[in-house]
C-alpha cells in the first residue's frame, strides 16, 4: 500500500534507472506492501540509497533471497525494499588462509560451488534455497551442521555495513584471530536488517571433507529419542566428531540421524561406533556418501507448509522429551496436527503445527509457559497474517529488552529500518 | 520427564547447588519469566546465591581487615645498606602473575599485595620511594617463605633471597608492637634450643599424660589466652617417651659411607622416635652414622630473618660436624635440610667461614635424597598400606627434593603411595608461622586436611616436623585426631624390621 | 561524595577486608601484566558476591565515579590499567565454580574462577574447556571473555567467544541483564552477548558466566619438529594446513625463543633455527592418518630432527616449553615488549622477513613465538630500559611491526586485546566512521561512559545530552575525552 510519496528520481540517479521499480503485491511484506524496489550494485549506492531514504524518512527492508522475509512480527511500515540481489560476487578467496570475503547478495549455493573448486566449503547449511549469505547473517540462519561448524556467528569474522544515515563502517578483518575493535559483526548476525545494511561479510572456511557416513535410527518414543542423543552426546565423541544429530517426528514415529564427516577409516569407525552404541534402542541403519546425501536433504526440511504454524523452540538439549512432550500433548488436547524435526545435537526443535487459529494459538501459549519454566524461548518462524496478530512472534522479553532498545536506538535513531519487526516491537 | 539438570556437588563443597532446580521452586520474587531467564544462564535464584558468599574465612581480617596488627613504626628509606632485597632479583620479575595460583595467601586472601608479586612490587617500592610501615610488614609477615612461587616462575625469579633479605630489614628497621615481639622473643627462647623446650615441654607432657589439658580445656581456661597461645596449645603433639640415640652407630655389613646426622630441635623433642629410625636406616644401609652433641642449624632464625642470631647458629652447626671427617651430613627434617644448604650463600660475607660453608653445604643432603644417591642395598620387608606422601615446602620448592621421597616409599613393597590435591600449597606450618599467625594457618591447615582425607589414606608420610605439628593439629580439630603419620624414615625403618602394618598404625 | 566517604559507604557494602584505600597498597593494582603504564586508583574494591558487585557498580554511577574491572591482572594490553580518580574492582574473589550440567556440556562460573580449574572440575566425567591461552593457570575466565582470549588450540577449537554461551552482567547503571542462552540456544533478539565478549570490560562487569565444555578427544598426538629457520618451518605449516589438515595446534618458536626457554625451563628442546609443535586431536583413526601425513610433510621441508611425544608427561612437557615463553624472556633481556600482531598465514613469510629486517635497522633483537596456524604473531622486541633511549626505539620498532602486520592485511591484535597500549594504532586500522560506529555500542550499553573508560578507542565519543546543568564529566576533568 502507498504510504508516502516517494522519490523515485532521486534513487533513480543513484543506482539508474533499470534498478528501480515499482513495487508489486509479491513484495509485500505480511502484508504490508511498500512503494518501490531498489537494486544497488555497490557499496556506495547503498550508502546514498540509504542517505537518501534517511532524508525522506522512508522505512526500509533489506531483502536478499526474500527466503525469510516471513521472519518477525508484521512491519509497522515498509516504503522501500533494498534488494542485495545485484551484489552478489566474491570478492577475495584465499584458500592458504581459509578465508573469504564477498558481497550480501551473493546466493550461499553459489558460494559453496566456487569454493568447492579449491576444496573448501563455508559450514553453514540452512534448508532454505535461494538464501543469500547476508540474508543469512541476517537472519542467523543454520542447518544440521551447526553442530560442528557452530552457527554463522561462528563462522563470521569481518562485516561491512552501512547504516540507515548512510554511514559505512566495517568491523573485524579477513583474518580468522581478530579481537581489534567491538565484534560487530556478532552484533550483527541475526539482527534481522534492524541496525543497518549488510554489504558485504567475511568468513572462515573449512575443508570439505573427503566422504560421510549416516546412521540412523527408528523410535516410537520421545523418551527414546532424548536417551538416544543423550548417549550419542556423550560417548567417546566429542562435539567436533559429529558432524550432525537430527531428529524428525511424526505422527507416532520418531527418527534420529547422525552425520559423520572426514577420511574413510574414520567415518567408518565413528559409524559403527554409533551403531553399537545405539545398539539397545532399536534397528540401526547405515547410509553411505550418495544415499546420506538425498537422505538428508529430505531430512532437513523444515516440517511445516505454507499455512502453517512453524515454531522455533530453543532449550537444553537435555530437555528434548520435556519439549517434545509439551508440543505433542499440547497439539493434541487443542486438536491440531503437529510435526517436528530438530537439532537435537544443540537443543534447536522446530514445530510445524496444522488448524484452527485458536488452537493454534492455544498450542503456541502453552508451549511458551512451559519453556518460561524450563528455560529457554519459542519464536513464531513462520505463521499466517491472522495469527501473527494474535500473538507476539518472539515470545518474551527477558531482562535484557532495554538493553535491545538502547542498542537499536543508537544505530537506528529514526527507527527506519525494519520498524516493528523485532523482538518486542522494536 | 527427562531431568534437564547435571548439577552437582563438585569441590566446591555445599556452595554448589542446581539452577533448574532453583527455578522450579516458586516462592522467590520476580517473575517467572526473569527467573526464567536467569536460569537459563545457571542464576538461579538470587537468594540462593546470596548465601554464603565469604571466599576467604576470618582470617582475612589479619591482612586488609579489622584486625591487622599496626604498630604506628615509619621508617625512611625503607631498607638500609645492609643485604637490602637485590634490585637484580627484582627486576627479573615481569609481572606475568603466574605464582599467584600457588601462593597460600594469594589462595586465602585473593588480594595482589599478599601474593609473591605484589610483594615484590612492595619491596621494589621499598627501594626507592616507598616507607617501611605497618602495611608493607603486614604483608612481609604474612608470607610464609614456602617458596612455592619459585617452582612457579617461568622467570627464575629467586624470591627466597628477595623475602629472606627484606625479613632482615624488617627485624632491624620495623619497630613491632610490644606484645608481638614479646612473643616472637618467647619462641626464639625456647625452639633453637632443645633443653629448654624439653624443659618446658615436660610440664606440658606432664598434664597431657594426665589429660589435664582436656580438664583445663573444659573449664573454659583455654578461651582466655589469646590466639596465638591457644595456637602454640593446640600444636602440641602426643608425646612419646624420649629415644635416645647413640653418639656413634656402626654400618650393617660393609661400610659404604660415613655420615652425620642432624638431630633436630623440634624433631629430637617431639619426634625422637624419627631419629632413632633415620639412624636405623642409614646403619642398615652401610653407613657409619655420627651424631655428635649439636645445638641447632639455624633454620627457623634465618627464615625469620633474625641475622645475627641465624648466622651465629649456622657458624655452631659448621664448627660441630666440619672436623668429624664425613661423607655427607644427613637431615631428616626438610626445614633444616634447606637451610643447611644455604650456609655458603649466609656466610658469604664472613671471610673466616665463607669457604668452608661453602664446603659443609656442599655435603648437606636430605635423607631420602642421600639414599636414592646411594641406591638401597638392604631387604624391604612388605608393608601393605595405602600412604599419602605429603611434601614439605622446604623440600620440594626449596630442595626440588620432590621423586625421592616418593621412591624411597615405592621401594617398599605392598605400599600404595597416594598423591594429595593442591599438594604444592603449603600446609600453613612454614617455621613459626603457625604460632605467630594462627588464623591463616589455621585455613590452610584445614583446606590441606581435607585433601588429605579425601584420598582416603591409612598413614600421612611427611618429612618435616613442622608439618606433621600442623597436620596433627588440623586433623585434630576436624576429629580425625587418630589418623597415624610417619617420618618416611619411620615407614622405611620399619619395613627393613619387618615390622608389622599394625605396628606402624598403632603410632 | 569526598574520598573518605567513598571509602565509608564501600566499607559498608564490603567489610574492611574488602576494600584498599592505602597507598603502599594501591600501588600493588597500578598495572597489569603489562608494566608500561601504571596510574594508582583511587582506592580498590574486592567483592565476594555478584550482588556486592552490583551494589559497587551502582555507587560509582550515581556519583559519576568511573571503575574499572580486573580479575587475575595478566593482561598484556592495559585492559585492566585503573584509571585515574576511579575504582578498581578486583574479582579474584568470586571464585567458585557453580554450576556443572555435563547433560547438557555446560559449566556455570563466577567471573574470579581460574581458566585451567573449569578443565580439572570437569576432567572425571571425560571433558574439559577448550580455550586455553599460555597464561590458563592464572588467567580468569572473566579476563578470558573481556578479551575473547585464545590460545593455542584456536585454530580448531575458536576462542573464548565460541565457548561462552550465557552471562549474567551488571551493567554500567548497575542494572543487571542475562544475555546469551545460556543453555538453551538462540536466546531471540540481538546478539549482545556476542558483542560483550571481547569487549575488554568497557561496557559492563560480567558476574555469572555459563561455558561451554567439549568431550575429552578420543585421541591427541603431539609432535615437536626442528627446522633450519623460519622460512623452512613456515613451508611446512603451509604443507600441513593446505593438505586439509586442521591441526588442533600449531606453533613455532624461533632461535632466541628456542634459547631463552631453554635457559629457564629446560624442556630440551633441540637446538635449531625454528620448532614446531603440532597437535592433532580427535577420533582415533583421523589422528593416526593425519599424523602420518603430518610427519611427512615436515620430511619433505628438511626437519632436522622430529620428536614425538609417547606420553602425557612428554606433551605436558613440550607445551610447558611453549607456554612460559614470555615469562623466560627475563633470562635472555632484562626488558622486553610483547606485541600481539595477526597476518594472514599466507603473509606469515614474508611479515618474519620484515620483521628481521626491522630488527636488524634498529639494532635490536626481536624473538618470535606465534600460533602459525592463524597467523597471531608475537614478536618479542628485547631490550634495555637502563640504557638511555633504548625504550623508545623499542616502541617504535615495534609500532612498525604492527603496521607491517595490517600492510599484510592483518590485524593489530590477535588476543591480547587493544586497552590502552594498542590505542594509538586503531586509526592505521579503522577509519573514524568505522570507530564511530563502534561505540555507537558502547554509548548504548554506557551512555555516561565510566565503564573503563580510556581505553581502545583513542578519541572517545560522548553520547548525548545530559539533562540539567552542565557536569564536567569526570573523564573529561582527567582530559580523556572531549564533548560532542
Amino acid at each position: 500500500m502507498q504510504t508516502q510519496n516517494v522519490p523515485t528520481e532521486g534513487l533513480q540517479g543513484i543506482v539508474g534507472k533499470e534498478h528501480v521499480r515499482e513495487a508489486s503485491a509479491e513484495d509485500a511484506v505480511d502484508g504490508v506492501e511498500p512503494s518501490l524496489v531498489v537494486e544497488p550494485g555497490t557499496i556506495e549506492e547503498t550508502s546514498e540509497v540509504m542517505k537518501l531514504a534517511s532524508r525522506e524518512g522512508l522505512a526500509v527492508s533489506v531483502r536478499g533471497g526474500g527466503t525469510k522475509m516471513g521472519l518477525g512480527n508484521p512491519p509497522r511500515r515498509v516504503d522501500l525494499i533494498l534488494s542485495t540481489a545485484r551484489m552478489d560476487s566474491m570478492i577475495e578467496h584465499v584458500p592458504g588462509d581459509q578465508i573469504v570475503r564477498v558481497q550480501a547478495g551473493l546466493q550461499l549455493q553459489d558460494l559453496q560451488d566456487n569454493l568447492a573448486e579449491s576444496d573448501q566449503m563455508l559450514g553453514v547449511d540452512p534448508p532454505e534455497e535461494g538464501a543469500t549469505v547476508g540474508g543469512i547473517v541476517a537472519a542467523n540462519s543454520s542447518g544440521p551442521r551447526r553442530l560442528r561448524y557452530g552457527t554463522i556467528r561462528d563462522l563470521i569474522i569481518g562485516v561491512k555495513v552501512v547504516l540507515a544515515d548512510g554511514t559505512v563502517a566495517k568491523a573485524g578483518g579477513k583474518v580468522v584471530k581478530n579481537v581489534a575493535g567491538y565484534d560487530l559483526s556478532k552484533l550483527f548476525t541475526g539482527s534481522l536488517g534492524t541496525l543497518g545494511v549488510i554489504a558485504e561479510a567475511n568468513f572462515r572456511l573449512h575443508p570439505i571433507r573427503e566422504t560421510a557416513r549416516t546412521v540412523f535410527l527408528e523410535v516410537d518414543e520421545h523418551a527414546k529419542i532424548a536417551n538416544a542423543v543423550q548417549e550419542l552426546t556423550h560417548s567417546s565423541f566429542s562435539q567436533f566428531v559429529l558432524d550432525a544429530l537430527e531428529m524428525r517426528w511424526e505422527g507416532d514415529r520418531g527418527v534420529i540421524a547422525a552425520l559423520f564427516e572426514g577420511i574413510e577409516p574414520a567415518v567408518e569407525a565413528q559409524s559403527s561406533t554409533a551403531v553399537e552404541v545405539l545398539r539397545s534402542h532399536g534397528e540401526t541403519h547405515i547410509l553411505g556418501e550418495d544415499d546420506g546425501g538425498e537422505f538428508w536433504e529430505r531430512f532437513a526440511r523444515r516440517p511445516w507448509d505454507a499455512g502453517d504454524v512453524g515454531l522455533k523452540i530453543g532449550a537444553p538439549p537435555s530437555d528434548l522429551t520435556a519439549v517434545l512432550d509439551s508440543v505433542v500433548g499440547a497439539a493434541d488436547r487443542a486438536g491440531v496436527g503437529a510435526s517436528l524435526s530438530g537439532h537435537a545435537g544443540t537443543g534447536v526443535t522446530f514445530a510445524g503445527l496444522s488448524g484452527g487459529e485458536e488452537g493454534l494459538v492455544e498450542v503456541v501459549g502453552e508451549v511458551r509457559e512451559i519453556r518460561l519454566r524450563r528455560g529457554g524461548s519459542v519464536v513464531v518462524q513462520e505463521a499466517p497474517l491472522a495469527i501473527k496478530e494474535k500473538l507476539d512472534v518472539w515470545g518474551s522479553a527477558g531482562d535484557y529488552l532495554g538493553l535491545t532498545r538502547r542498542v537499536k536506538e543508537k544505530f537506528d535513531p529514526g527507527y527506519t529500518m525494519n520498524p516493528g519487526r523485532f523482538l518486542g516491537g522494536i | 520427564m527427562t531431568e534437564s539438570n547435571g548439577g552437582r556437588n563438585g569441590s566446591g563443597g555445599e556452595d554448589r547447588y542446581s539452577a533448574t532446580e532453583a527455578t522450579e521452586r516458586r516462592d522467590h520474587e520476580g517473575t517467572t519469566g526473569e527467573e526464567a531467564m536467569a536460569e537459563a544462564i545457571g542464576a538461579g535464584s538470587p537468594e540462593d546465591i546470596g548465601q554464603s558468599t565469604r571466599a576467604a574465612g576470618d582470617s582475612i581480617q589479619q591482612t586488609i581487615g579489622a584486625a591487622r596488627a599496626e604498630s604506628g613504626s615509619y621508617t625512611f628509606p625503607a631498607f638500609d645498606d645492609h643485604h637490602p632485597p637485590e634490585k637484580d632479583l627484582i627486576d627479573d620479575c615481569v609481572h606475568c602473575g603466574f605464582c599467584l595460583p600457588t601462593c597460600p595467601t594469594y589462595v586465602l586472601f585473593g588480594e595482589e599485595m599478599d601474593s609473591p608479586r605484589g610483594r615484590i612490587y612492595l619491596m621494589n617500592k621499598g627501594l626507592t620511594e616507598e616507607p617501611l610501615n605497618d602495611e608493607m610488614v603486614r604483608h612481609f609477615d604474612l608470607c610464609l617463605g614456602c617458596m612455592a612461587c619459585v617452582t612457579a616462575c617461568p622467570s627464575g625469579v629467586q624470591y627466597d633471597k628477595l623475602i629472606e633479605a627484606t625479613r632482615q630489614q624488617v627485624e632491624r628497621r620495623y619497630d613491632r608492637r610490644a606484645d608481638d615481639r614479646a612473643f616472637r622473643e618467647m619462641i626464639f627462647q625456647f625452639f633453637p634450643y632443645p633443653n629448654r623446650l624439653r624443659a618446658v615441654a615436660a610440664p606440658m607432657r606432664l598434664y597431657q599424660r594426665f589429660g589435664i589439658g582436656d580438664k583445663l580445656r573444659r573449664a573454659g581456661v583455654m578461651q582466655r589466652i589469646p590466639a596465638r597461645m591457644r595456637a602454640m596449645e593446640a600444636l602440641l603433639p602426643d608425646l612419646p617417651k624420649e629415644e635416645k640415640i647413640p653418639d656413634l652407630t656402626g654400618p650393617v655389613g660393609e661400610r659404604r659411607r660415613r655420615v652425620g646426622v642432624l638431630t633436630g630441635c623440634v624433631q629430637r623433642v617431639f619426634f625422637s622416635p624419627v631419629n632413632a629410625a633415620t639412624v636405623r636406616v642409614l646403619a642398615a644401609e652401610g653407613c657409619e652414622v655420627v651424631a655428635p652433641k649439636q645445638g641447632c642449624c639455624g633454620a627457623l632464625s634465618t627464615h625469620a630473618g633474625r641475622e645475627e642470631e641465624s648466622l651465629d647458629f649456622a657458624r655452631k652447626t659448621i664448627d660441630t660436624f666440619e672436623d668429624l671427617d664425613l661423607d655427607n651430613v644427613v637431615v631428616n627434617a626438610a626445614g633444616c635440610g634447606s637451610t643447611m644448604k644455604e650456609y655458603g650463600y649466609l656466610l658469604r660475607d664472613d671471610p673466616e667461614y665463607a669457604e668452608r660453608a661453602k664446603d659443609f653445604s656442599a655435603k648437606v643432603r636430605d635423607v631420602s635424597e642421600f639414599l636414592q644417591e646411594l641406591g638401597p642395598v638392604a631387604e624391604r620387608n612388605p608393608l601393605p598400606v595405602t600412604a599419602a606422601y605429603h611434601d614439605a615446602c622446604h623440600l620440594a620448592h626449596a630442595q626440588g627434593v620432590r621423586k625421592q621421597p616418593r621412591q624411597t616409599l615405592k621401594q617398599i613393597p605392598g605400599m600404595d603411595v597416594k598423591e594429595i590435591r593442591e599438594a604444592e600449597v603449603c600446609c600453613g606450618s612454614a617455621g613459626i608461622y603457625n604460632m605467630v599467625e594462627p588464623e591463616p594457618a589455621a585455613e590452610l591447615g584445614e583446606r590441606k586436611a581435607n585433601n588429605i582425607l579425601k584420598t582416603g589414606a591409612q598413614v600421612i608420610v611427611t618429612s618435616n616436623p613442622g608439618c606433621m605439628l600442623q597436620l596433627q593439629a588440623s586433623l585434630k580439630k576436624m576429629g580425625h585426631g587418630g589418623l597415624p603419620m610417619a617420618h618416611p624414615m619411620e615407614v622405611l625403618d620399619a619395613s627393613l624390621r619387618g615390622v608389622p602394618v599394625e605396628t606402624l598404625l598403632d603410632k | 561524595m569526598d574520598r573518605g566517604q567513598l571509602i565509608e559507604t564501600m566499607q559498608e557494602i564490603l567489610g574492611p577486608e574488602g576494600v584498599i584505600h592505602k597507598r603502599e597498597e594501591l600501588r600493588t593494582y597500578e598495572c597489569d601484566g603489562l608494566m608500561n603504564y601504571r596510574v594508582i586508583p583511587d582506592l580498590v574494591v574486592l567483592p565476594e558476591s555478584a550482588e556486592q558487585v552490583q551494589q559497587i557498580v551502582k555507587t560509582c554511577y550515581d556519583e559519576g565515579i568511573p571503575f574499572v574491572a580486573r580479575g587475575s591482572g595478566t593482561g598484556l594490553s592495559g585492559g585492566a590499567l585503573p584509571v585515574e580518580s576511579g575504582v578498581l574492582i578486583v574479582l579474584t574473589r568470586l571464585r567458585r565454580i557453580l554450576e556443572v550440567d555435563i547433560p547438557n556440556g555446560r559449566v556455570v562460573v563466577e567471573p574470579g574462577v581460574i581458566n585451567v580449574w573449569v578443565s580439572q572440575e570437569v576432567a572425571d566425567e571425560g571433558y574439559y574447556y577448550a580455550p586455553d591461552p599460555a597464561s590458563q593457570i592464572v588467567s580468569s575466565i572473566g579476563g578470558n571473555l573481556a578479551e575473547n582470549s585464545g590460545g593455542v588450540h584456536c585454530l580448531k577449537y575458536g576462542f573464548t567467544t565460541n565457548h561462552v554461551m550465557g552471562a549474567e552482567v551488571v551493567l554500567p547503571d548497575g542494572s543487571v541483564v542475562h544475555i546469551g542462552g545460556g543453555k538453551s540456544p538462540d536466546a531471540p533478539g540481538y546478539e549482545l552477548l556476542g558483542a560483550f565478549v571481547g569487549s575488554e570490560g568497557t561496557l559492563g562487569i560480567a558476574t555469572k558466566i555459563t561455558l561451554r565444555v567439549l568431550r575429552q578427544p578420543e585421541d591427541v598426538r603431539t609432535l615437536l619438529a626442528a627446522f633450519k629457520d623460519t622460512e623452512e618451518a613456515g613451508g611446512a605449516v603451509s604443507g600441513i594446513i593446505g593438505g586439509g589438515i586442521v591441526p588442533a595446534a600449531i606453533e613455532m618458536m624461533d632461535a632466541l625463543t628456542i634459547e631463552a626457554v631453554e635457559r629457564q625451563v629446560s624442556p630440551g628442546f633441540p637446538e635449531a633455527g625454528a620448532i614446531l609443535i603440532v597437535e592433532l586431536d580427535g577420533p582415533e583413526a583421523e589422528v593416526e592418518s593425519q599424523f602420518d601425513q603430518v610427519i611427512k610433510v615436515c620430511e619433505d621441508n628438511d626437519a632436522s630432527e622430529i620428536r614425538i611425544a609417547e606420553d602425557d608427561e612428554e606433551r605436558a612437557l613440550f607445551w610447558k616449553g611453549r607456554k612460559a615463553a614470555f615469562g623466560a624472556m627475563g633470562s635472555i633481556s632484562n626488558d622486553y615488549y610483547v606485541q600481539d600482531g595477526v597476518v594472514p598465514r599466507t603473509e606469515l613469510g614474508a611479515v618474519l622477513k620484515k620483521i628481521a629486517d626491522l630488527s636488524e635497522e634498529y639494532g635490536l633483537r626481536v624473538a618470535n613465538v606465534f600460533h602459525a596456524g592463524d597467523g597471531n604473531l608475537h614478536p618479542l622486541v628485547l631490550y634495555d630500559n637502563d640504557t638511555p633511549g633504548e625504550a623508545d626505539k623499542a616502541e617504535e620498532l615495534a609500532g612498525e611491526i604492527v603496521f607491517a602486520c595490517l600492510e599484510h592485511g592483518g590485524s593489530l591484535t590477535g588476543e591480547h586485546g587493544i586497552g590502552r597500549d594498542k590505542m594509538k594504532y586503531m586509526p592505521q586500522m579503522f577509519t573514524a566512521d568505522d570507530m564511530d560506529v563502534m561505540q555507537l555500542l558502547r554509548c548504548a550499553f554506557d551512555p555516561h561512559r565510566i565503564c573503563n573508560p580510556g581505553k581502545i578507542f583513542p578519541t572517545p565519543r560522548l553520547c548525548g545530552e545530559r539533562p540539567g546543568p552542565f557536569h564536567m564529566h569526570p573523564v573529561q576533568k582527567a582530559g580523556l575525552a572531549e564533548n560532542f
